[in-house]
C-alpha cells in the first residue's frame, strides 16, 4: 500500500522520531509505513489522518 | 482504541502539540515495561536456580523445602509471564507483530525439534539424555534470531 507519510512529513519539517511521538509508535514503525515494508491498522490510519487533519484516503492509498 | 483516548482532537495542522499525558510517551512505557521484565526474568531465573540447586546444596533434599522452592518458581514463573503480557500489549502494531513472528518460529521450532529429540534419546540414538536445558537453549536462539532478523527487516 502506497502513502504520503513521509511527504506530508517533510512539508511540517517533523523528523521520524517527531512523528513517532505524535503517534504514540516507535521511530521504526514509521520508517516502516514511509517505506512500505508494514501497512498500519485501520486505527492507526485514523491517527495519522486525524493529526495532518486528512481522509484516510488522501494518505493511504492502493 | 486505547491508543485513540490519548489523543486530543486539535485544528493546528502544523504544530506537533503535545498530545499526550506528560511522561507517556511510547519509549518512556516500553523501556518501563522492558525493566519490570527484566527483573521478572531475572527473579525467575533466580527461584529456578533456587529449585535446582537448593535440595542438594541447602536443605540436604528435605521434600517440603523442595515443594516451597517448586511452588515459588511456579508462581514467580507466572509473574514473569504476565509480565511479558503487559510488555507485548504496550507495544506498538509492527513491534508486537515482530514479537509474536519471533515468538511463533520459536514454538515450532520447540515443537518440530523436541518430539525428535526425545525419541532419538528414548531409542539411544544421541549420546547424551535429552535435558530440558537443551530445548531452553534452542528456544533462546531461535526467539534471538528470529527477532533479530524481524527488526532488521523492518528498520
Amino acid at each position: 500500500m502506497k502513502n504520503r507519510l513521509k511527504v506530508l512529513r517533510a512539508e511540517r519539517d517533523w523528523t521520524q522520531a517527531q512523528l513517532a511521538d505524535a503517534l504514540d509508535v516507535s521511530r521504526q514503525t514509521i520508517n516502516a509505513i514511509e517505506t512500505g515494508k508494514f501497512d498500519p491498522s485501520l486505527p492507526l490510519a485514523f491517527r495519522v489522518a486525524r493529526l495532518f487533519s486528512l481522509r484516510i484516503e488522501e494518505i493511504f492509498e492502493d | 482504541m486505547v491508543s485513540i483516548k490519548l489523543y486530543i482532537k486539535t485544528n493546528e495542522v502544523d504544530t506537533m502539540t503535545p498530545l499526550k499525558q506528560p511522561g507517556s510517551t511510547y519509549k518512556s512505557r516500553t523501556r518501563a515495561n522492558v525493566l519490570r521484565l527484566f527483573r521478572w526474568n531475572a527473579a525467575w531465573l533466580a527461584a529456578s536456580a533456587l529449585m535446582a540447586l537448593g535440595p542438594k546444596f541447602l536443605w540436604n533434599k528435605a521434600p517440603l523445602f523442595t515443594l516451597v522452592a517448586v511452588a515459588f518458581d511456579i508462581a514467580v514463573g507466572i509473574g514473569m509471564v504476565l509480565a511479558n503480557k503487559d510488555y507485548l500489549a504496550d507495544l506498538d502494531e509492527l513491534q508486537r507483530k515482530v514479537q509474536l513472528n519471533s515468538m511463533g518460529i520459536t514454538l515450532g521450532v520447540a515443537l518440530i525439534a523436541g518430539v525428535p529429540f526425545t525419541v532419538m534419546d528414548k531409542y539411544h540414538l544421541i549420546p547424551f539424555h535429552a535435558d530440558i536445558a537443551f530445548m531452553l537453549i534452542i528456544m533462546s536462539l531461535t526467539f534471538a534470531i528470529s527477532n533479530l532478523y524481524g527488526t532488521r527487516h523492518y528498520r
